[in-house]
């Protein structure tokens, strides 16, 4: 993957990237200096507010950075929408639960395809940023089967859900490799 | 961007001039280099803009206050630092699939 061929126009933040773009923060006004896992968030958020349009937390992540520290987390709110979840987003993450993956990272790969931007009426996006390189290598390595059993559901599901696809999935050093 | 580096008989690597000049290097600046599950890493120092911006646009109040609650937060243990980012897990189960809404139909 190169800058060319990554152009999302949507994009998912999952909660440990917000988490240490929020920490970033934190370290910077201590002038302490911030952690590689808070350096590679910071970074890719950076780049991804410059070529993404649409960037994306979970309803959790909002509830979350809504009861934290105001002079930290409202700019992170003010810059993302939080999606709401379509019909059939849990279905399709107790699914992926199949594949061994958590619950927690099952309900986030979910979003990418069935989180719903009530204001734009739009559904899925591109792209899903994570600091966690196993929850994104074993996506990878299981994509075909996921992508089989994805296509089996959706083909059940009334006319409208025919638009949905699955999301890429990039760690945040993936995202930094291609600035 | 993705660049390939070869280490010499000196463990010394040489970083191509297009990214020299791209990031705006210079002899003595201090680079990172990292191990990661990924491989190697290499860092630039300084703040990204996104963050830079942010602290930029804070007068000295807001920074005296940022300091005050970034102080509270890095005293907290990992573990009450994980379990405030952990609050109000989603639930996959059926029975929690009563707030899912349908798609707009245009």
């Amino acid at each position: 993957m190169t800058s060319s061929t990554f152009q999302p126009t949507s994009v998912l933040l999952d909660k440990g990237v917000i988490r240490r773009v929020y920490e970033r923060r934190v370290r910077l006004a201590l002038a302490k200096p911030p952690t590689v896992l808070q350096v590679e968030a910071a970074n890719s958020y950076a780049h991804i507010a410059t070529i993404a349009n649409r960037l994306y937390i979970t309803e959790q992540t909002a509830n979350i950075l809504k009861r934290r520290t105001e002079i930290f987390a409202a700019p992170i709110l003010a810059d993302t929408r939080a999606l709401k979840k379509a019909r059939y987003l849990r279905r399709w993450a107790r699914r992926l639960t199949d594949f061994a993956f958590s619950s927690e990272d099952a309900i986030v790969l979910a979003y990418g395809s069935f989180g719903l931007d009530v204001e734009s009426k739009t559904v899925g996006v591109d792209a899903i940023i994570t600091t966690d390189f196993r929850l994104a290598e074993h996506y990878e390595r299981r994509h075909g089967e996921i992508k089989h059993r994805f296509d089996d559901m959706i083909v059940n599901l009334p006319e409208t859900y025919a638009v949905l696809r699955l999301p890429q999935v990039l760690t945040t050093a993936a995202i930094l490799a291609t600035v | 961007m993705m660049e390939k580096l070869t280490v010499d008989a000196e463990g010394k690597i040489v970083i191509p001039p297009e990214v020299i000049q791209k990031r705006g290097l210079h002899p003595g600046d201090e680079l990172t280099l990292v191990e990661s599950a990924e491989g190697l890493l290499v860092y630039q120092g300084g703040v990204d803009e996104k963050t830079l911006a942010w602290w930029n646009r804070l007068d000295d109040r807001q920074r005296l206050l940022a300091e005050d609650y970034a102080l509270r937060d890095e005293n907290l243990s990992e573990h009450e630092r994980d379990a405030s980012w952990n609050q109000e897990a989603e639930s996959i189960e059926i029975e929690a699939e009563s707030d899912e809404l349908d798609l707009p139909t245009n």
